[in-house]
């Protein structure tokens, strides 16, 4: 079972980086929108 | 939104039931044993991010002729999403090579142009932050999309042509040459998976521009009153 | 009128231009030949190991000179707004670009040949035996960096920091000019030369390559 621990590494990073980047994308989502919700509250009503 | 829920659950699924097949379904390759699994990885991984920048290249494109955003937010998605993969090709390939070589770089010849493609959209997305304005922004970056992405073609021809002058060790063997039925289902899986999952992010970024560009604007007439 | 003409008219203020304070041309060589020498601190050649990486480092002092010679490419439109002046004067944006890149070729290439008894005196490697063919990888070449650094330049000029904006881009866009340049290069100059009509082919499609990128999307680097 020799290279294991490399294999194991191996997926552990990169589906941590993939797992990072969309963490990123949500937390910008995540964000945005209630900067988004807070402006149309903002706006008059007629919008 | 649930249109969106459902891509990330099968996304994930798939994901699941490819890393599954290449631990158990695969068998262990005979020369290079364990560590050739992360074959399945890396690989899908490139072919993935290679789709991501193609897509992207397609958004600058449509930008150029059409002038519509929504390409432009194509195009970012593409480019970042695609960096993100080739990141993880960059990452898994030294990661395969220390056991084997006892060296971490090896200017193989895919990885050395791995490196290059990774640099062009890395410039690519810095290019986008020195530009204010988002309308000459897009077309700026469009453009240099459009030059990078057919540079990707000479830039591994040129390196494989030169690698054949000055040979180093290959990652993963001639990649593809002795893959056995089984290994080469489980390969295919993997990459059908990995794209999937690509397409997920793709559409998260790009929901995410589209979203920035609404706020943008909500913002702007906000300031005119 | 035609493209043929325009370009001309254009190349020659381009030429003339420069050739009024010769700043460029002056400036360009002895940085070239200031990379050179630093190159040999830094690694200390032996006289077979400078044969091997003389000409790579070479290429290396053109690129590193080409990114920082093109920066006033567009930059200096920019002052007097003489663009939009050129763009309404001819009819084909593409002859703007014809003009520049020929200009930046030949300002290129008289740096290189001025560098190149220099270079064969201190890296020891004599250049003789093979000039054609060394000239004409240098042309190719030169031509390749030329057409990518002045369609990048006009990238440049419209964005922030471009000073280091335009190496960024153009050095990872140059790779295959600088793999394939030095390679051939080396061969060239090696003690039995070898003609890698495979790596000059590929310089060629490379320039074509480029040249045809430039002439269907020039007109929108030069969007106001």
């Amino acid at each position: 079972m020799k290279n294991l621990d490399s294999v194991f590494a191996a997926y552990l990073i990169g589906w941590g980086a993939y797992f990072v980047f969309y963490l990123t994308i949500a937390k910008r989502t995540a964000n945005l929108r209630a900067e988004l919700d807070r402006i149309k509250n903002s706006l008059p009503h007629a919008k | 939104m649930s249109k969106r829920i459902i891509l990330a659950a099968v996304a994930f699924l798939l994901v699941v039931a490819a890393a599954y097949a290449s631990f158990f379904i695969a068998p262990t390759e005979r020369t290079m044993g364990l560590i050739q699994r992360i074959f399945y990885f890396h690989v899908s991984s490139a072919w993935a991010g290679f789709t991501a920048f193609f897509l992207c290249f397609l958004g600058n494109l449509m930008y150029v002729w059409k002038r519509e955003q929504k390409y432009d937010w194509l195009g970012v998605s593409g480019a970042e999403v695609g960096l993100a993969f080739t990141t993880v090709v960059l990452i898994t390939g030294p990661i395969w090579a220390h056991p084997v070589w006892g060296i971490w770089w090896t200017w193989d010849a895919r990885l050395t142009s791995t490196f290059v493609l990774w640099l062009l959209y890395v410039s690519y997305l810095l290019l986008r932050t020195l530009v204010d304005e988002p309308d000459r922004r897009a077309l700026l970056s469009s453009l240099f999309g459009i030059f990078a992405f057919i540079d990707v073609p000479l830039v591994f021809g040129a390196i494989r042509w030169w690698r054949t002058q000055h040979p180093q060790p290959v990652i993963m063997g001639g990649q593809g040459s002795g893959l056995e039925p089984t290994m080469k289902a489980v390969f295919f899986f993997s990459a059908f998976a990995m794209h999937v999952f690509m397409a997920f992010l793709i559409v998260e970024r790009y929901s995410l521009e589209k979203m920035h560009t609404e706020a943008d604007l909500l913002a702007r007439e906000l300031e005119a009153q | 009128m035609s493209l043929f003409s325009n370009t001309a008219v254009l190349l020659n203020k381009e030429l003339r231009t420069e050739f009024r304070s010769r700043e460029l041309l002056t400036t360009t060589v002895v940085f070239i030949l200031v990379v050179l020498i630093l190159f040999s601190f830094a690694i200390s050649p032996t006289s077979e190991e400078s044969r091997e990486f003389g000409p790579g480092l070479l290429w290396l002092a053109i690129l590193f000179a080409a990114s920082l010679m093109l920066q006033p490419c567009f930059l200096r439109e920019q002052g007097n707004d003489t663009l939009s002046s050129l763009r309404l004067a001819v009819g084909d944006p593409f002859s703007i670009f014809l003009a520049k890149l020929i200009a930046n070729t030949l300002f290129l290439l008289v740096t290189e040949i001025l560098m190149l008894p220099l270079f064969a005196i201190f890296y020891n490697i004599p250049i003789f035996p093979e000039l054609h063919y060394l000239l004409l990888v240098l042309f190719l070449g030169s031509l390749g960096i030329s057409v990518a650094g002045t369609a990048l330049s006009a990238i440049s000029a419209q964005a922030r920091m471009r000073e280091l904006l335009l190496p960024l881009l153009l050095l990872p866009l140059l790779t295959p000019v600088l793999v394939v340049s030095a390679t051939v290069s080396v061969s060239l100059l090696d003690r039995q030369p070898v003609v890698q009509w495979k790596g000059i082919a590929f310089l060629a499609v490379f320039d074509l390559v480029f040249l045809t990128a430039l002439w269907l999307f020039g007109e929108y680097l030069l969007e106001e």
